[in-house]
């Protein structure tokens, strides 16, 4: 009996699909790691995406050439201690400031994150986050 | 107040579980009063729902702040319309507007349905089932109705979701989520009532549409919201929580399109059976990921104890709808075969393997981070790029596709014919390429393709309704005008669909326009000194503050010109709102009507005592046909949707002695 081209349509499609994947991976690389403060040390090189909570003031001007200096800690999990100073030019969010929880792109260059310009992002308060503290009892 | 609301939560409880236990076992035992008495169930489940959802609006509309749930999302100073929003703010809220959405849906479904027994004998059942899950959180888990002493003002909403669009945004999407469940239950009652001719899909063609139209516009509107509010220049980050509103909407388009194979050739029923239950296992996914927190994103989510639920939640609708097609193969194989991989119902299944493709490197990409942790014990996300290549790997044929699918013969197409009408949408599409080349837009390939696929799906458009038009104006005679309406209004759901095929490419056309030929400049300005962008000359001449209700905003005056004459004058500038401690970005746009583009201009950093301004400006080309895109989509959605007398009385001779009131 003869079969349906609709099998050996969806065989070759799975199999462009999966090549057109396997071509990605093999060009531009599998992901970016996320990673904390904390796990820095452990991954000393490569492109990294640091998420992590900024602590103390941050100085210097993002649009100068020696750019703003913030540092960061863990956001999430039990590690208080570790600390790593970041580096970054190009444009600050809006939510951008101590005490908030940011995302940024780049890597670890003599113990400071060099961050890529421009990918710094800050987490956008949204629905079903928790609730802020309450103004008064 | 609050004890209203539970007991009319533990009501709506009572008579959900009710209508699954009750309705399972009439339809199982074949007992039509007792299946009768579980539809009414899951009519009153509304009644009571909807007293619940009411006495949650009270409580935020008279700032009963004795809800712990008012006092956490609203405050005094909080004007009507977001404490009214204040609803789906929140997640005990719009856990219960979830449940009032599914609710109202069942209960209309049920009663527009009632005449096709058989089927909706199952859909009862599977209806009920999904709404207990939601029941039970609201009534167990995650109450709206929890009390505590009153504080004297509640925390107030987050500034960023005090947008009118926060008014309409959650909503939709959610009118879209809840609404792929109608599908999904009458598929499975299909399934389970053995009836798996094209009669569910006749049943819920239109609840599909109007869940995918609900979800595309939603989609839509928000990507304005962050557009015009967020202040980075674009509209669509792939950010997991809008992939998750994505995926389920590119699984609908696939089963309103492949459904259209099955009711036509009786082709495809174990494929449609299973886009169905992908549509609603990603609407459920989509709220997963939102209420887990357990995926990285530029939305801050809370890690609650929901997300498991969820979880478990998705795993049982994958086991049931997967075990259920499994067990009723015999009944789904069909004796049609696709004849020839040139004809009309090809394309479509071509349509149908690149749209799941799309979703599934999405759903990939947004797991990537946990699978990344589950097997390498370490986090690793894909970002911007990984999505973009996908999107032109798959959406770039998809639209090509769009042009070629309505010119192609049911069954078999000859060499011959398929030469005769590729013809002209042919001419276009190289006349178009061949320009933008010699104008010098070669610069990007996929917009160059984009553009060029454009052309040719635009002409074929044209095509179908010029020779729609004409056939109609032979007819019938009369003027071309009113050949036109009534070719449209005599095929509703084919030119309906045509119409949202222009939408489509007016999407690609913006998006193409605006991402692949956008120009970005940033500068340090002092007063009085200028940059140059894409043509324009953006003259900063001073900064301007003024103390407004709830904050201090600081503009910059920028003046534009274009080949020496004044366009329009720019106010991009800073909000600082004191009491909530944060600093808003206020974008100034001007949409310039010669390309149908945006003149966007973002005052990064101001700084007052110097009054230097850093000004980053982009140019976005064709962006405005983006949002126009969602009327014409509309248009062509309600076009599709609309009651049609004539169908409505083939079909009922089609399933006769069973009428079908879809």
């Amino acid at each position: 009996m003869r079969q349906s081209p609709a099998r050996l349509v969806i065989a070759l499609s799975v199999a462009a699909a999966l090549a057109v994947f396997i071509l990605y991976t093999s060009v531009a690389g599998a992901g970016t790691p996320q990673l904390q403060p904390s796990d820095l040390a452990a991954h000393p090189q490569g492109d990294i995406m640091l998420v992590g909570t900024v602590v103390g003031a941050p100085a210097g001007d993002a649009h100068a050439a020696g750019g703003l200096h913030f540092t960061l800690k863990d956001a999430k999990g039990r590690n208080t201690v570790a600390r790593v100073p970041v580096s970054y030019t190009g444009t600050v969010p809006d939510l951008f400031r101590t005490g908030r929880e940011v995302v940024v792109e780049g890597s670890l260059r003599n113990g400071t994150f060099v961050a890529k310009p421009g990918t710094l992002s800050t987490k956008c308060p949204s629905k079903y986050a928790p609730a802020p503290a309450k103004k008064s009892t | 107040m609050a004890a209203l609301g539970r007991a009319a939560l533990l009501l709506s409880f009572g008579l959900i579980v009710y209508a699954l236990v009750a309705g399972s076992l009439a339809a199982w035992k074949r007992r039509r009063r007792l299946a009768l008495s579980a539809q009414n169930a899951l009519l009153a489940a509304f009644g009571t729902t909807a007293v619940a959802a009411l006495v949650l609006w009270i409580a935020l509309e008279r700032h009963d702040f004795s809800f712990v749930y008012v006092a956490d999302h609203t405050s005094r100073t909080l004007p009507l319309g977001y404490r009214l929003a204040g609803l789906w703010s929140g997640q005990e809220g719009s856990l219960l507007l979830w449940l009032l959405i599914l609710t109202g849906y069942a209960a209309l479904a049920v009663w527009l349905n009632r005449r096709t027994r058989d089927l909706v004998v199952w859909a009862v059942p599977v209806l009920a089932g999904v709404a207990t899950f939601f029941v039970f959180m609201l009534c167990f888990i995650s109450s709206p109705f929890k009390t505590a002493p009153a504080p004297a003002d509640g925390a107030g909403m987050v500034p960023s979701l005090q947008n009118p669009y926060m008014l309409a945004h959650p909503p939709l999407l959610y009118l879209g989520y809840v609404g792929l469940t109608i599908p999904f239950a009458f598929a499975m009652g299909a399934l389970l009532s053995k009836r798996t001719d094209e009669r569910w899909i006749v049943v819920t063609r239109r609840w599909t549409l109007a869940a995918w139209t609900f979800l595309g516009v939603g989609q839509l509107l928000g990507s304005h919201w962050a557009y015009v509010e967020i202040g980075w220049g674009g509209y669509y980050a792939w950010d997991p929580v809008e992939n998750a509103a994505l995926m389920p909407w590119l699984a609908a388009t696939a089963f309103l399109h492949s459904v259209m194979i099955q009711e036509k050739r009786g082709m495809l029923k174990i494929w449609n059976m299973v886009l169905v239950a992908l549509a609603f296992c990603l609407s459920i996914f989509g709220t997963f990921l939102t209420r887990s927190g357990v995926i990285n994103s530029i939305h801050s989510f809370s890690q609650s104890p929901l997300g498991s639920w969820f979880l478990g939640f998705i795993v049982i609708c994958i086991v049931f709808s997967v075990g259920l097609i499994y067990l009723r193969l015999p009944l789904l194989r069909t004796k049609t075969k696709l004849e020839s991989l040139v004809s009309r119902e090809a394309t479509f299944l071509y349509n149908n393997l690149l749209l799941v493709a799309l979703c599934l490197t999405i759903l990939w990409g947004v797991m990537y981070p946990l699978l990344t942790e589950a097997v390498r014990g370490e986090t690793r996300s894909v970002s911007k790029p990984y999505y973009n290549f996908f999107l032109h790997s798959f959406g770039l044929p998809l639209l090509l596709l769009m042009g070629i699918g309505p010119l192609v013969a049911w069954r078999r197409a000859s060499l011959r014919a398929l030469g005769k009408t590729f013809l002209i949408p042919a001419i276009v599409s190289i006349v178009t390429g061949s320009t933008l080349i010699a104008l010098g837009y070669g610069s990007s390939i996929p917009g160059l393709l984009a553009y060029t696929f454009g052309a040719f799906v635009a002409a074929s458009i044209a095509l179908e309704f010029v020779r729609g038009t004409r056939a109609r104006h032979a007819l019938s005679g009369g003027s071309w005008p009113r050949a036109l309406v009534e070719l449209v209004g005599r095929n509703r759901r084919r030119y309906g669909g045509y119409i949202v095929h222009a939408a489509i490419l007016m999407l690609a056309i913006g998006i193409a326009g605006s991402s692949a030929y956008q120009t970005v400049r940033e500068r340090g300005l002092h007063p009085g000194q200028s940059m140059e962008v894409a043509g324009y000359t953006l003259t900063y001449q001073t900064l301007q503050t003024r103390q407004e209700a709830n904050a201090v905003a600081t503009r910059a005056v920028v003046d534009v010109t274009r080949g020496g004459s004044h366009v329009t004058t720019l106010h991009p500038g800073k909000n600082e709102y004191p009491v909530e401690q944060q600093v808003s970005n206020e974008v100034s746009i001007y949409h310039d009507p010669r390309n149908l583009g945006d003149l966007f201009t973002i005052a990064d950093q101001i700084d007052p005592k110097s009054h230097t301004l850093f000004l980053k400006v982009l140019v976005k080309p064709l962006v405005n046909l983006v949002w126009g895109a969602g009327f014409l989509f509309v248009f062509g959605a309600l076009v599709a949707m609309w009651p049609d007398a004539v169908e409505q009385r083939k079909l009922a001779e089609r399933y006769a002695p069973g009428a079908v009131a879809a």
